[in-house]
């Protein structure tokens, strides 16, 4: 007899749904966060140290002592970090170390919820656009259809607001979102001028945020401190207020917060028998379950694959085809910041409400591209750390008068690029270097794909086109480097797929080798859009968790 | 009111910042706070940067003397500003125990960090830095 029926690990977007489908269906489940679950005081209003600028430090984990990661210095334009031996070692909030969150709900719980469909064209990449040298580009084993009715159930059930019939890139919405689109704020009303001068599709961009009160909870209230902090009236939604405390509310789920997962523990014949875990105290626990689901994310689902090696699979567990940690990608994020002769700023948050999905996909001579979007409001100092114009005093009455004559008259266009894998990103595991548990890091290598640089330039100059015809004076950002991608959309390293020489995961996200092994985060996504990840992440998380029930 | 700088120094440190952030109608880097930012910062974040402040202040006031045979805090604002152009293009006239050029840049960076972000780092007392650019917090 297992201590219980299913053990989920991370209770950040795949997390909370898999804790929540299951406990729902009667299945007493434990759900283990290595975080803590912060408070809105907890995470603060720190302007140097959060999720979105993080100078000094962040403000939604992992703690940034005893959590290295290592890096191969090739990965990186620049010397991040600290060099050790043929690495660079990292802090959690320092560049190149690829980090999203760790607490309870995670990235979900400091997120700019924008709640984007794939499209079709998204899960068969390889069948559109062929093979590029050097890239492990392949389609889905699954079709758009097959996640839509769990797109639905994220939008409906977690809370997404939008206007279905603005999507027009995607096929026809059988059913709407729950609530309309948040209104839109000065400056996407100039934007939506340039879309319609440039005969560009403009969308309201879909948002995990409440427009109207949803799901007992209130209405958002349009503060200025959305992306990167906590919601001070609890209107956006993550796993920390909706798919968390539904499993709880079954009664059938136990969270327990500041304990690390060390390593799986397997039984004989293809089956894991639960898992090794380390509290904050440093005791030892062994537990048991008759089924594991990972949804650490893509890094750290991958490293705790590869550090639970067996006699079996002294590679690491489902790594016999050494495909464990590879085609680690997120999203590159072009873009460019554009000067306005008339005030854009109003105050009115969030801020990110317009969107074009003109060129994700038919660029010629283009493996797929991306979506822009304008963005949520920026807070002086990072507006003065990241949209800086390069040719400006940086200090002097000059610098002073800019910031104050053109804060509100400046706004910038970006979005997530469609990554062309690359077999050599990849997560591997470091025992010459441990984390504060004593268990070794991840370690990050190789880089992202030409062909993901080149779409980056091109959606780029497609920002500074749109900037151009809302009525910018004067734009200006850098041009794309070719870096190791992955951060805050990581996705990618145990890739689903058919045929296990080439995955991790089948089309149901069990991993090959175990009958009772899933993953349900963003490491299955075999492409991963040129949108942002999340309400992929939580769909295809529903339908692995659905899928374990219907078959148990 | 510092254990890391002499009062000379403080002084140099003083008019180095609000040579970076002036006054004009709104308050300077200083009056806004930026010092206690740098102060409180130097004995956490950027503790290890606490010798090398040293070492730049006390340099900036040999490169003033050089140069106008005055401490920097005693040179008129336009003499401060010239002085600290020479600095970023290396055109030096005393020796420097630092090189002064790229750590230059670094203490722009924290200027503007203290006198932008948030008053609960020290610097932009009662959001005065958010009133000028006219970012306001409503909720
Ligand atoms: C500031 C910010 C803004 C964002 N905005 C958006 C947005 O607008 N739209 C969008 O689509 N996405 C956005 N994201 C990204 C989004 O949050 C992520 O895509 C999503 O959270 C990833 O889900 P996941 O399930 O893969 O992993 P995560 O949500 O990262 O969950 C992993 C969890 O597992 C825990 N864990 C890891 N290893 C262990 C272990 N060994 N033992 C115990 N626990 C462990 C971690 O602490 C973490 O809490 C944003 C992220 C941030 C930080
Ligand atoms: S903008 Fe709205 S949803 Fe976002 S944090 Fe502020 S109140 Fe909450």
């Amino acid at each position: 007899m297992s201590d219980y029926d299913a053990i989920v690990v991370g209770s950040g977007a795949g997390g909370g749904v898999a804790a929540a489908v299951l406990a729902e269906a009667g299945k007493s489940v434990l759900l283990l966060e290595r975080g803590r679950a912060l408070s809105f005081e907890q995470v603060g209003r720190d302007h140097l140290r959060n999720q979105r600028l993080a100078i000094y430090g962040h403000n939604a984990g992992p703690d940034i002592e005893g959590n290295p990661r290592t890096l191969d210095p090739a990965s990186f334009p620049i010397p991040v970090g600290e060099q050790q031996g043929a690495h660079r070692v990292l802090r959690p909030h320092e560049p190149g170390y690829q980090n999203n969150a760790a607490c309870v709900g995670s990235g979900t719980r400091v997120y700019a919820g924008q709640a984007w469909r794939y499209m079709p064209q998204d899960f068969r990449m390889a069948s559109e656009y062929g093979v590029p040298k050097g890239s492990s580009l392949a389609d889905w084993p699954i079709r758009y259809e097959d996640l839509l009715p769990y797109y639905e159930r994220v939008e409906w059930e977690i809370g997404v607001c939008g206007d279905h019939r603005s999507m027009t890139h995607l096929p026809a919405y059988d059913k709407p979102y729950p609530m309309p689109a948040l209104p839109l704020p000065q400056k996407s009303s100039v934007h939506r001028r340039g879309l319609d001068a440039l005969g560009w599709q403009s969308l309201r961009v879909p948002r995990l945020i409440n427009s109207l009160p949803y799901n007992d909870r209130p209405a958002c209230i349009h503060c200025q401190h959305c992306v990167g902090y906590a919601c001070p009236v609890d209107a956006k939604n993550g796993s920390h207020n909706t798919t968390i405390p539904r499993a709880l509310k079954s009664g059938n789920c136990t969270l327990r917060t500041e304990v690390m997962v060390e390593r799986l523990m397997c039984s004989a014949g293809g089956a894991v028998a639960g898992v090794k875990i380390i509290t904050a105290d440093g005791l030892r626990e062994r537990i048991s379950a008759d089924v594991v689901v990972l949804s650490c994310g893509a890094v750290e689902t991958a490293r705790l694959l590869l550090n639970s090696a067996t006699a079996q699979e002294p590679g690491g567990i489902g790594n016999a085809n050494d495909q464990v940690g590879r085609h680690l990608q997120g999203h590159y994020y072009p873009g460019a910041v554009g000067i306005f002769p008339e005030q854009m700023y109003d105050g009115v948050g969030p801020g990110c409400s317009l969107a074009t999905c003109e060129f994700n996909h038919g660029n010629v001579g283009l493996i797929g591209g991306g979506m822009l979007t304008d963005e949520d409001i920026v807070t002086p100092i990072t507006f003065w750390k990241r949209d800086y114009p390069p040719d400006v005093p940086r200090w002097g009455l000059a610098a002073k008068q800019f910031m104050r004559d053109n804060f509100r008259r400046i706004n910038d266009i970006k979005g997530p690029v469609q990554e062309i894998p690359n077999p050599d990103a990849r997560v591997q595991v470091n025992p010459a270097v441990r984390d504060r548990y004593g268990i070794p890091v991840a370690h990050l290598s190789g880089t992202s794909h030409p062909e993901t640089v080149r779409s980056a330039a091109f959606m780029r100059e497609r920002a500074i086109e749109w900037l151009r015809a809302s009525g910018a004076v004067k734009v200006w950002g850098r041009k794309p480097q070719q870096y190791l991608s992955g951060g805050q959309h990581q996705a990618g390293t145990c890739r689903m797929g058919d045929d296990p020489a080439h995955s991790v995961v089948d089309r149901f996200c069990r991993v090959h080798s175990q009958s009772n092994l899933f993953v349900a985060d963003g490491s299955p996504h075999v492409t991963n859009g040129g949108f942002n990840p999340v309400e992929t992440i939580m769909a295809l998380a529903w339908r692995t968790a659905d899928t374990i029930v219907a078959k148990w | 009111m510092s254990a890391l700088f002499d009062e000379k120094q403080l002084r140099c440190l003083e008019a180095l910042l609000d040579t970076l952030i002036p006054p004009d109608d709104f308050p300077s880097a200083w009056e806004a706070g930026v010092g206690d930012y740098l102060l409180r910062q130097l004995q956490g974040d950027l503790a290890d940067l606490q010798t090398s402040y040293g070492d730049f202040l006390r340099c900036l006031d040999a490169e003033a003397q050089h140069l106008h045979k005055r401490d920097f805090a005693d040179l008129a604002v336009e003499a401060r500003g010239d002085l600290l152009h020479r600095i970023e293009k290396h055109q030096l006239a005393a020796s420097w125990t630092i090189e002064p050029g790229k750590f230059f840049q670094q203490i722009v960076e924290h200027c503007g960090e203290g006198y932008y972000s948030d008053p609960g780092n020290g610097g932009n007392r009662e959001q005065i830095a958010w009133q000028m650019v006219g970012f306001e917090v409503r909720g």
